[in-house]
């Protein structure tokens, strides 16, 4: 077993400061630090074993033990394991903890998120200032706080946001947004520009906080899967497959009826396919290749129309449930969707040799946004993103879920780094994901159930659930509380890890190529605000 | 270019008659309908409704209280057609459900919230501009869409009025770039605390006479995301809203139906 090997790595490692190490639902080691050792035992964990910082958030455990919990998630993606650190924080007396974001980047953000919703302070931080409240917030009221109540009004404050400012001759700033020219969701960008180049963009996100991770607090499991579906519209499937896995490790269920897993691999790949021509036809709208654009919608269009013959939902909606699916949605549809896939595969592969025949299309794309792959490493960008500037990474290999292990697929990667690169991973992975559903839907065993029963959730219990969704690794962390409630429900959907690069992908790009650049990435606002 | 004349053939046109004629509706999700003579009042599906929309309320025509559905509040997630023992509630076809006030979506008076009030004077005023805006728009409309905190779905489902399937530009209806070109503002989400100064700001910077329409359930009541300390429970918290256009989110079809309400060709 590889993960117990790790175990014991981590073990020796961590020797002395250590207070508690557990390995939990076959590939998770949890492992309790103390206040003063947690900086030095995450540098030399990242240091000394090949992993990647994937999630960092708080957890106020105070009914349990009267201290406020930060964990640090570490991923060894090359063998199917993950590294939690976490630290108790005594409530009343130390709510401050070293900064690990000098040391590894991606940390920085997490910090200042849990800074805002916990008030626990960083000390020697790369940026102290807020994220989430955009100043309105009373100071020192963090909403995921066990004392604060989700439906607390509170009044509007007004304090100054500052934004990294560039200054020299011929240096000025561009602000674009909240409301943007198109239909798209909310985000402030400041861009310095000097002439025409980019030399830095800020991206001021958090307009669409709805508190989704308070709300989840104290609900019935069964409501929570409804938030999970509203995490980002179009990646419903993926977010609540993240979270029924997550509340199905927890409640010790390691085999599922062959039929749903089938069923789930089906519908997510579907997701992708969707998200993946709507950014196709996005890049074309926004080179003004109506043409092009009118055919990929189209394409969409014969996707979304078939999930909601399906299942009832254009965007895959109450399909997903702990413990299998709500209903056979496949069975006596299988024709269906063979000829949807047929058509869908001739008309793709036409239309895309027409638009990479284009040598005006290609010449917008191509050079451009480029996203360095060392930047792409220490910031973990994930998904198309990340695939495109050589970092080779997908869930649905390193952590195979569903009936991913059961499928033979490739994950395209490219390395020029550009728009071009990232249009090319996701053309490969709709011809990727067309052949995933055909191999599915022939394994798929004709009869069998489509759920089971999990009974009542295990209280005080938490795990990870993670999905591939269509623009990149999706973790779900779900800690139980009593009586079938959710205690703690943290989400970090790929979009988080991968808004920071887009800032650094845009630099020395002039502004007319922002639209363009912000849509090969394609991320959800509302998915990092949460 | 001879590949993309061949394609263009090959297809023909793939514009939906919609308002014209009506859609094929077998599949469609839309409001939950209750079968009264079925229903034992056994109350299952009240509290299976996770945001609350289901009541129990007097009924013109049943002796007893019937549950019925305030439709605002509704986000068709279906547990109340699951919970039901006797299949006294299922999830219609009916799509087209925009109405031009909030009380003819709900089967239980709406309670005013404390900081709601204000907005009395408003919809008076939004009375008199409906009227204007027939006279003044004729027949050609622009549209502002605001995110106001929504899941996106709404704003992905506005965008597919854009494709060549539901091509909202045939109706002259567009959407446009800036307020200040505008004279409707589609609202979708719940309006957020980070969104709510900017909402209002887009909104002051639509010259009268304006529309305003809430799309989806959260723009409506707050949905499932009602009466959390980050959002208002629905635009109309915020702003005079003239049209609701329900569903989670709603589909094509029935957003152009909500516009075409909203400028009373209906």
């Amino acid at each position: 077993m590889v993960s117990e090997a790790i175990f014991e790595a981590i073990n020796r490692l961590l020797s002395s400061h250590a207070i508690e190490s557990k390995l939990l639902n076959e590939n998770e080691i949890y492992s309790e630090v103390t206040q003063a050792s947690i900086k030095d035992d995450c540098i030399s964990i990242y240091n000394n074993i090949d992993c990647v910082l994937i999630d960092l958030f708080g957890n106020d455990t105070s009914q349990i033990n009267n201290s406020i919990t930060i964990y640090y998630t570490f991923a060894v993606r090359s063998s199917n394991t993950l590294i939690t650190l976490y630290v108790k924080l005594d409530k009343k007396s130390s709510l401050h903890i070293d900064s690990i974001a000098k040391e590894i980047p991606a940390a920085s953000l997490y910090e200042r998120e849990i800074q805002d919703m916990f008030g626990v302070s960083f000390v020697n931080s790369l940026d102290s200032r807020e994220l989430v409240h955009h100043g309105n917030f009373p100071l020192n009221v963090h909403p995921l706080n066990k004392d604060f109540k989700a439906n607390t009004r509170l009044n509007f404050e007004k304090r100054e946001q500052s934004y990294t400012s560039i200054s020299g001759t011929g240096v000025f700033e561009v602000a674009v947004g909240p409301v943007h020219a198109g239909i798209i969701e909310p985000g402030h960008f400041r861009f310095s520009v000097a002439g025409e180049p980019i030399i830095n963009l800020e991206a001021k996100l958090y307009y669409t906080h709805r508190g989704l991770e308070k709300l989840s607090e104290n609900e019935n499991y069964m409501k929570v899967l409804l938030f999970s579906e509203r995490i980002s519209g179009d990646e419903t499937f993926t977010n609540s497959l993240a979270y029924c896995q997550a509340i199905e490790k927890i409640n010790g269920i390691t085999y599922l009826p062959e039929r749903a897993l089938y069923s789930r691999t089906i519908f997510a790949e579907f997701e992708r396919i969707c998200s993946h021509l709507g950014d196709i036809s996005g890049l074309c709208v926004d080179t003004g290749y109506i043409f092009a654009n009118g055919q990929f919608a189209m394409m969409r269009r014969w996707i979304q129309v078939l999930c909601e013959q399906l299942t009832g939902s254009r965007f895959l909606r109450n399909t997903n449930k702990p413990g299998g699916l709500r209903k056979d949605f496949i069975r006596n549809n299988e024709k269906l969707i063979i000829d949807c896939l047929n058509n869908l595969d001739k008309e793709f592969r036409e239309t895309v040799n027409i638009v990479k025949n284009n040598g005006m299309f290609i010449d917008r794309v191509e050079h451009t946004g480029i996203l360095s792959n060392a930047i792409a490493v220490d910031l973990n960008a994930v998904g198309p993103g990340g695939r495109a500037s050589g970092i080779n990474t997908d869930v649905r290999k390193e952590f195979p879920y569903a009936a991913y292990s059961k499928l033979k697929f490739n994950v395209p990667q490219h390395n020029n780094c550009d728009i071009n690169c990232r249009m090319n991973v996701k053309i490969e992975e709709i011809i990727e994901s067309i052949s995933i559903i055909r191999q599915a839907l022939d394994k798929m065993p004709e009869e069998g159930s489509i759920s089971i029963d999990i009974g009542n959730l295990k209280p005080y219990s938490y795990a990870f659930g993670m999905t591939e969704s269509p623009r990149g690794e999706n973790i779900h962390f779900v800690m139980t509380g009593e009586n079938n409630t959710i205690l703690r429900y943290k989400v970090r959907t790929p979009s988080f890890c991968n808004w920071p690069v887009l800032c650094h992908a845009v630099n020395t790009n002039t502004l007319t190529d922002f639209p363009l650049i912000n849509k090969s990435f394609n991320l959800s606002y509302a998915g990092n605000d949460l | 270019m001879h590949n993309i004349i061949k394609k263009m053939f090959q297809h023909g046109t793939v514009t939906v008659d919609y308002p014209k004629k009506p859609i094929k509706s077998s599949y469609i999700t839309g409001v939950p309908e209750f079968y009264y003579t079925k229903c034992k009042r056994c109350s299952k599906c009240i509290n299976s409704c996770p945001t609350g929309a289901i009541a129990l309320v007097d009924n013109d025509k049943q002796k007893e209280k019937s549950p019925a559905v305030n439709i605002d509040e509704c986000i068709f997630c279906r547990f109340c057609e699951d919970a039901c023992p006797n299949k006294a509630v299922l999830l219609s076809n009916k799509f087209e459900l925009a109405q031009k006030s909030r009380a003819a979506l709900r089967a239980t008076p709406l309670l005013v919230q404390d900081d709601v009030v204000k907005d009395l004077d408003y919809e008076l005023l939004g009375r008199q501009l409906k009227e204007k805006v027939k006279k003044f728009y004729g027949k050609s409309l622009n549209i502002r869409e605001v995110d106001a905190g929504s899941c996106n779905g709404c704003d992905y489902e506005l965008n597919a009025l854009g494709s060549p399937y539901n091509d909202l530009e045939r109706l002259g209806i567009q959407f446009v770039a800036s307020p200040r070109h505008a004279d409707m503002l589609m609202v979708t989400g719940c309006v957020t605390r980070n969104m709510e100064e900017a909402l209002i700001k887009t909104y002051n910077a639509t010259p009268s006479p304006k529309l305003v329409i809430a799309v989806g359930a959260c723009a409506c009541s707050g949905g499932i995301f009602k009466n959390s300390y980050a959002g208002r429970n629905g635009v109309d918290c915020v702003l005079p809203v003239d049209v609701y256009i329900p569903g989670c989110p709603p589909r094509p079809q029935a957003l152009i139906y909500g516009i075409l309400k909203a400028i009373g060709r209906l």
